[in-house]
């Protein structure tokens, strides 16, 4: 009865919020088309490219303005709720509040410090998905005027001097950034980003140990073998993706939103 | 005397809504406890099937010990190390731990591991009622894996390659401990497992963790 009422109530608060303060843009999504995801590293089974269907993906990563809509329609993640089961102790730690991002999350920059559970449930809400590994780094293998930004030279000098830049303590609007190719903004350049399947990459977490697989630790890993060296930028990511917990919040992480083509 | 009908009626409606909040939870002991607890694994909401086909979420195994793995039933290179593993655990139990503790095992396999193949795997395995042998669809699966710290991922031969974790949960579904590897640590897992549930039993009566 009295949870009936709560709903009720925050239903009234919402419709009574409706086009104001409370109001905030749908993510457009641009269309990622058809393609290959080469993974960095594989097992001897696995077929060096894998092919991935066309899909919908946000234009840009979930901003706190964004995020915020969903913690207030959503009490269990805000950082006073939220189970450490699902996030960890930093969660939202530079939100001024609750309800609050305040002077250090700007509303239209990207929302960091959230796990993938709260990035899932966001995704959930808004009605879509988090991208697979393999969608996000085809879409993120789109340079800023090729499809492939290996031949993008000012692409490929934009990335590398953004992952040798330390992370500003506000971020920058998603704007700022140029858009891709596909029309897509920030797969590099702002934050790095979850994953849905984040936790197929394989390692045992303590870096230093992992020289080779343990294999009463994982079955059938088999052998991996990288399929480029060179590529610095993908062995971060599969570097930061391997080391995650699904609770971790991080200062550079957040996410975007993924769907299938209508 | 006469009780009023329309009292009687409201008493018999109240009734019925108790018992239907009851069969939600699935479980009398989770309504009376109430909520899970913050740290509880229960709170996922994923829903999965048993072997028996019967729908379930993690959620009803509240109030005993139990003994969580993830496997998948073709794998013929850990998998039947594990549950061989999860096996000699279950006999290293006292009777009375032995008897109030389930074993849950989850299928990373969600296409070919329905119900009807986990029964098969149950009937090989020679796994008895304590057992439950759960199918999920793949968010459910990935969801679990998340919150136990296990990763896999599907090979294109179709297995999968995937962390061997033995996680034990209290009556509340919060992890109390984990054995990763295989052939590792029974007697000690055994040990802690008994301590938990005598301590749950008995609240009181020692045992801490």
């Amino acid at each position: 009865m009295s949870i009936r009422l709560t709903a009720l109530l925050s239903l009234l608060a919402l419709a009574l919020a409706g086009p104001g303060r409370g109001a905030v843009e749908p993510s457009a999504m641009r269309t990622i088309p058809a393609g290959f995801y080469e993974p960095l590293q594989r097992s001897t089974t696995d077929a060096a490219r894998v092919a991935v269907a066309a899909f919908q993906l946000d234009e840009c990563p979930v901003t706190n303005a964004q995020f915020l809509a969903f913690v207030t329609a959503n009490p269990k993640w805000r950082r006073s709720e939220v189970s450490r089961l699902f996030a960890d102790a930093s969660y939202l730690a530079s939100w001024a509040g609750d309800l609050e991002p305040g002077v250090a999350a700007p509303p239209d920059a990207p929302v960091v410090q959230v796990s993938w559970f709260a990035a899932r449930a966001y995704a959930r809400w808004a009605g879509k998905r988090l991208p697979s590994t393999a969608e996000w780094e085809l879409a993120a293998s789109a340079g800023y005027t090729r499809a492939d930004g290996k031949d993008d030279e000012a692409f490929k000098r934009a990335l590398y001097a953004w992952l040798a830049r330390p992370v500003p303590t506000v971020l920058a609007p998603v704007s700022s950034i140029r858009p891709d190719f596909n029309g897509v903004r920030g797969l590099s350049g702002l934050v790095w980003e979850w994953v849905d399947d984040f936790n197929t990459a394989m390692v045992t977490g303590e870096s230093r140990a992992d020289s080779g697989l343990d294999r009463d630790l994982f079955c059938g890993a088999g052998s991996i073998g990288a399929k480029d060296p060179s590529d610095y930028a993908a062995f971060m990511r599969q570097a930061l993706r391997s080391s995650l917990r699904a609770s971790n919040t991080t200062t550079s992480l957040g996410f975007r939103c993924a769907h299938n083509l209508p | 005397m006469k009780i009023p009908t329309l009292f009687l009626f409201a008493c018999l409606v109240g009734a019925l809504s108790a018992a239907d909040a009851a069969s939600d939870h699935a479980c009398c002991s989770a309504l009376a406890a109430g909520a899970f607890t913050k740290n509880s694994l229960y709170q996922i909401e994923a829903a999965f099937t048993t072997d028996a086909g019967r729908p379930v979420s993690l959620g009803d195994f509240r109030g005993g010990p139990v003994v969580l793995a993830m496997f998948f039933s073709s794998c013929n290179y850990a998998c039947p190390i594990l549950v061989a593993d999860l096996q000699g655990l279950q006999e290293k139990l006292p009777a009375e731990t032995r008897g109030r503790t389930r074993f849950v095992l989850v299928s990373f396999d969600s296409e070919h591991d329905t119900p009807r193949v986990l029964t098969e795997y149950r009937n090989l395995h020679q796994l008895d009622d304590r057992w439950v042998l759960l199918h999920g669809d793949r968010d459910a699966v990935r969801e679990l894996a998340a919150l136990l710290g296990v990763k896999y991922r599907q090979e294109t031969n179709g297995s999968f390659s995937h962390s061997n974790l033995i996680t034990i949960l209290n009556a509340e579904g919060e992890i109390t401990r984990q054995r990763a590897g295989l052939r590792e640590a029974l007697d000690e897992t055994a040990t802690a497992l008994t301590t938990m549930a005598k301590s749950e039993a008995h609240p009181g009566t020692g045992g801490s963790r």
